[in-house]
């Protein structure tokens, strides 16, 4: 269910100010109103940007009624960095792997060439081994 | 031999972007991502392995298969090819059905020609949000994607 979201999750993560928002919340629980003040915007366009966080999963609130502080969810981080951590392992370990495979392929092919240049009647080839 | 390789995630807050040379000529490099025989000796990390179900390499086409992993679950995948400039580029949307793994990215493959060798840069792109070049215009020079991840890891690694 929380990998459903994991588009959401980057595209919240997207946003700087999002990002802000997380970084401040990684140090703590805290109110909208002291969220919204070190940014030059109204609380209005910070509550979006909360919302948006929510909806990916990456911060909840409480229910308290008057300040509903806000609280990072590590779950939906701790998905996003699996994830990248499968991206990288994809990245550094596939292409060790192609990287092999078009070794082989190349002694291969010299290989084949080989012999094949030998049975030329044409006498262009110039075989320095024999 | 040689092997540079490196994964970035700091260029551009919307993307991730790989660069990798290869002791191999350009034609061969990409004629390795054309063909599903070539694709199964190749892709995925250690102890994976893949099995075609189709393979249509034109832009608009898709390819369906599944990765096996090592601790024996499937892993659905579907990619539909969008650019095809042999033998300099690939691009391809991830995701987008039902029954696929639900990450969605956009992953251009570019082929450099160094004379023999080839650099290739693997380029992902997430997510398909309407506002990303609004996005990358805006705020092309924040630190991104990287810098987020490992301030936040710090805290998920004693939360979790």
């Amino acid at each position: 269910m929380v990998k459903l979201s994991l588009d959401s999750t980057f595209a919240a993560l997207s946003d700087p100010t999002r990002r802000a928002i997380l970084a401040r919340l990684a140090l703590g629980e805290t109110s909208v109103t002291d969220l919204a003040k070190p940014f030059a915007m109204s609380l209005p366009a910070v509550s979006k940007h909360l919302k948006v966080l929510e909806r990916a999963g990456l911060i909840a609130r409480g229910r308290e009624a008057q300040w509903r502080p806000c609280r990072i969810e590590p779950r939906a981080l701790k998905d996003i960095d699996d994830w990248l951590a499968h991206y990288r392992r994809f990245f550094d370990e596939s292409f060790d792997r192609l990287d092999a495979y078009l070794q082989k392929l190349q002694a291969k092919e010299r290989n084949n060439r080989g012999p094949k240049r030998k049975d030329r009647k044409d006498g262009r080839n110039k075989q320095p081994r024999s | 031999m040689a092997v540079t390789s490196s994964l970035d995630l700091d260029r551009d807050p919307r993307s991730i972007i790989g660069t990798r040379e290869f002791d191999a000529p350009r034609e061969l490099l990409f004629s390795a991502w054309t063909d599903p025989k070539h694709l199964a000796q190749w892709w995925g990390p250690n102890g994976f392995t893949t099995t075609t179900y189709s393979f249509d390499f034109r832009p608009g086409g898709t390819w369906r298969f599944v990765m096996h992993g090592p601790d024996g679950r499937d892993y659905q995948n579907l990619i539909t090819f969008e650019q095809i400039v042999p033998p300099e580029r690939i691009v391809y949307r991830h995701g987008g059905a039902d029954d696929v793994e639900p990450v969605q990215f956009r992953q251009t493959v570019i082929f450099e020609d160094l004379g023999g060798r080839t650099r290739l840069i693997w380029r992902g792109d997430f997510p398909s949000a309407a506002e990303r070049d609004h996005v990358i215009r805006e705020y092309g020079a924040d630190k991104g994607l990287a810098q987020t991840m490992a301030r936040l890891a710090d805290y998920v690694a004693a939360q979790v």
